[in-house]
């Protein structure tokens, strides 16, 4: 046990005003891992993301990034961490190369080969103004400035907002190589298929409270794919079978859409599969859909798990 | 699509966002003027109390400074009073038109706003800038309306109906006219920093042009539309022809604004945004930053200033002239009494000027302290804040740099004075007394950005205070004597301490307490930057 987490975050709570932010706020980020921070706009990731990073002090509770206090040694932990805001905002009178270069010069580091590996990967144009760029290419150039920085910690807030599926791409293979060097990585999103992607770990906040946290496994009861399902005999009895919710059949039951417990989807595609499946497209859960499971669940103690 | 449409929802909406600004500075310029107006009967009612005065208002010194006085035998009290408000005046309404019209044009462009309004919603393409015209127009209409009914009330002697109103047309309409000429500009330039930086540069020009021209031949002050004021001979001729001139100037603006808006992209300028070089080496931390995006306004600062110490220092000789010089007062004084007395004269202006390049050093220094906050609110410090940098150094490097560009401007202005003065004069004048005036000058410039440190680095809402504050002060130390102010209230203004260096010496003990009631402001805004969150 003698290993310092990266980062803990005990009892977190953080006011503006009369507002309350964040109410309980408990992360833990292991040397190695990646922890996906997920919930919806507003809930406050990006708050909690700004207290880590000694932005925002907190109102009460600990923070701690490799053991030192987030507030009073900032200055320190900085020189270990990479960050990439949700909104990037660059000096209009830079060019893109030059503003790259200087956020590596700021963390005492230097344009490197994989600099130069992820300007080619993520096509972007280094000589074009700041002012010039749009949303997706700002993200870019605070993206290939934080990758191509050598720190133990790396820290995305809604990393891929701005950026179209090919250059998502290119980010999730570049934190996956982040993760086979040994980094970790805190990455937040509001799109629960994406941290699911890359996260060993998953943590959920809701209005400024941690919900659920572990490892994807030990969620497999909260997620629930959407399915949509047409076969060539009629599915009568779906409605019997468990770990079906949301059921609507149509089409002389020829059709049906529901969604579907991750841990009985194995039952489910072998009822399915003995009516003769004509079309079937699943659609992974959504943050709506995680919470709607969270608030059955928590809610109706006893239901049908 | 109507290029005109939603432009009365937005002309609403404008005022809903900037109707504080708007009745501060309309109680600010309206009702001080009013005041002013009230309180001038009592300070200059009787002749001997204009006597007193007539003879000071007629220097040189002063007349560049003001304006020139109409050419009449008998000065009144109202014709006092419009002569000396006329350019001072004009000039606030100059920078509150900018003010505004940069407010509404291109900064909620920047802001995405305007392609929110007219990408998404059924406005017109030339709606924002309609809007903007028509608020400009109201916002002046009421002033003209304000100053003329309360000037009107206060009833001077030597005023006549008339007159007040041309007096209060005048100041509205040179606002006005300059506030269309920056709608054009607006349009040139694709940020708000530049487009305000160029508007001011032209009305500086613009004040150089008639400030040299009253002094020399009044006659080209006519080449100058902030000249065109002074030639309204307010309550002597009551020359209403310059009205017309702003209007056809503000109106051509107007037209050339809205065509070129007609064409334009949203968010372009005229003037195209090239690409650079993908490296740049001297770019290596938060210091060599802020010198890069702050080079060319910082050296624009230093030469515009220098020009304009010349300009004034290219007066000197007129200035030295004494007005009354008949032979009887030369044989009293002596060749060496009038040269002294000439002396005086010139050293008492270049006390006053030492203010006026103060009050600007400090504009220039508290535009890079303040750049600090607007960067953060901006989300450009959110990169810089997560690197291994000190709060203390992120305070610390604007506000060096700033109080560096502040003393900068300060001395490019009074040598470049200097140099000019020297040029004209038979007998130049000593370096030594720049350099006191400028020391003089030093704890007030300080002073101004460690308050605006205090409230930048603790509370940054409130920073506009420091501005106000700047502004009450410098009125008070320029108007203060000519409006007979009591001892007290002189005293409020720093400026005040030392606006007699180099005629007078130093007094150093107000020196240092104000030296170090800055020192303690800035300690202040530092500790405070390190305790309070950074927004988003």
């Amino acid at each position: 046990m003698a290993t310092v987490p990266v980062l803990k975050v005990e009892h977190l709570q953080k006011s503006f005003g009369k507002f309350q932010a964040l109410k309980d706020i408990n992360l833990d980020l292991q040397p190695g891992e990646v922890l996906g921070f997920i919930g919806p706009n507003g809930a406050g990731k990006s708050t909690t993301i700004r207290t880590i990073l000694g932005l925002i002090k907190a109102f009460s509770g600990t923070v701690k990034v490799f053991g030192k206090n987030a507030w009073s040694d900032a200055v320190a932990i900085h020189q270990q961490l990479a960050y990439v805001p949700g909104d990037v905002y660059l000096w209009p009178n830079l060019t893109g190369g030059q503003t790259i270069d200087l956020l590596l010069k700021l963390s005492h580091q230097k344009h490197n080969a994989r600099t130069d590996e992820l300007i080619k990967e993520f096509e972007l144009d280094v000589t074009k103004k700041n002012r010039t760029y749009s949303k997706g290419n700002r993200q870019k150039v605070a993206l290939i400035a934080a990758l191509s920085t050598d720190v133990p910690l790396y820290i995305f807030d809604e990393p891929t907002s701005g950026l179209d599926p090919l250059n998502e791409q290119i980010f999730q293979n570049a934190v996956e190589k982040l993760k086979q060097a040994g980094k970790s990585v805190l990455l937040s999103s509001h799109i629960l298929s994406e941290v699911e992607k890359m996260g060993d770990k998953i943590a959920i906040i809701r209005q400024g409270t941690i919900i659920e946290t572990g490892t994807l496994a030990s969620m497999q009861h909260l997620t629930r794919n959407q399915v949509s399902v047409i076969t060539k005999q009629p599915l009568t009895d779906l409605d019997q079978v468990t770990g079906i919710h949301q059921l609507t059949l149509q089409n002389n039951q020829l059709e049906a859409n529901f969604t579907l417990d991750s841990d009985a989807t194995t039952d489910v595609m072998n009822y399915l599969a003995q009516h003769q499946i004509v079309h079937l497209k699943t659609t992974p859960p959504t943050l709506d859909n995680l919470f709607l499971r969270y608030y059955e669940d928590n809610g109706k103690s006893g239901d049908t798990k | 699509m109507k290029p005109f449409a939603e432009t009365r929802l937005l002309l609403v909406a404008n005022f809903r966002r900037d109707i504080k600004k708007i009745i501060i500075w309309l109680v600010g310029l309206a009702g001080l003027f009013v005041a002013v107006a009230y309180k001038f009967e009592g300070l200059y009612g009787s002749r001997q109390q204009i006597e007193t005065i007539v003879t000071t208002l007629k220097s040189k010194a002063m007349v560049s400074l003001f304006g020139p006085l109409p050419h009449v035998n008998h000065l009144t009290t109202a014709i006092i009073f419009a002569g000396e408000m006329l350019i001072f005046w004009s000039i606030f309404m100059v920078i509150f038109n900018i003010t505004l019209a940069i407010g509404a044009t291109r900064v909620p462009e920047e802001e995405g706003l305007t392609e929110m309004l007219r990408g998404g919603h059924p406005v017109g393409r030339q709606a924002p800038l309609l809007a903007a015209i028509l608020e400009i127009s109201i916002v002046d209409l009421v002033f003209f309306v304000i100053t003329g009914v309360g000037t009107q009330l206060a009833n001077l002697p030597g005023a006549n109906s008339m007159g007040t109103w041309l007096l209060a047309a005048a100041l509205s309409i040179v606002g006005w006219a300059f506030g269309m000429f920056t709608l054009v500009l607006a349009q040139l330039f694709n940020d708000s920093k530049n487009a305000t930086m160029v508007s001011y540069l032209l009305f500086g020009i613009t004040y150089l042009m008639r400030m040299i021209s009253d002094v020399s031949d009044q006659q080209l002050t006519w080449l100058s539309p902030l000249g065109w004021v002074e030639k309204t001979s307010i309550y002597v001729n009551n020359n209403w022809l310059p009205i017309g001139l702003y209007l056809v100037f503000g109106g051509f603006a107007l037209m050339i604004a809205l065509a070129l808006n007609a064409n334009r992209d949203i968010d372009a300028g005229l003037v195209a945004v090239k690409p650079g070089k993908a490296t740049n080496r001297f770019l290596r931390g938060p210091l060599s930053l802020l010198v890069w995006n702050q080079k060319t306004t910082s050296l624009g600062w230093i030469i515009g200033v220098a020009l304009l110490g010349a300009s004034y220092g290219s007066i000197f000789d007129s200035i030295g002239k004494l007005v009354n010089d008949s032979p009887v007062i030369r044989q009293v004084l002596g060749t060496g009494g009038v040269m002294h007395a000439q002396k005086l004269q010139l050293l008492s202006f270049i006390g006053i000027l030492s203010m006026v390049f103060a009050l600007l050093g400090i504009l220039a220094g508290g535009m890079v302290t303040n750049r600090l906050y607007a960067d953060e609110t901006r989300g450009y410090l959110e990169l810089v804040s997560v690197k291994p940098v000190h709060r203390t150094t992120m305070i610390l490097i604007p506000v060096s740099y700033g109080i560096v560009l502040a003393e900068l401007v300060l001395i490019a202005a009074m040598f470049g004075m200097q140099a000019a003065g020297n040029a004209v004069l038979k007998h130049p004048l000593a370096a030594k007394y720049f350099w006191q005036s400028i020391l003089a000058m030093t704890p007030t410039v300080l002073l101004f950005l460690g308050i605006l440190t205090l409230f930048v680095g603790a509370m940054p809402k409130l920073r506009s205070l420091t501005w106000l504050y700047l502004g009450v002060a410098f009125v008070i130390s320029y108007f203060g004597k000519l409006l007979k102010l009591p001892d007290w209230g002189l005293k409020v203004s720093p400026f005040y301490w030392f606006q007699k260096v180099p005629v007078k010496t130093t007094d150093w003990t107000a020196w240092w307490v104000i030296l170090i009631i800055a020192l303690v402001c800035l300690l202040g805004g530092v500790i405070g930057y390190n305790k309070r969150d950074l927004r988003n």
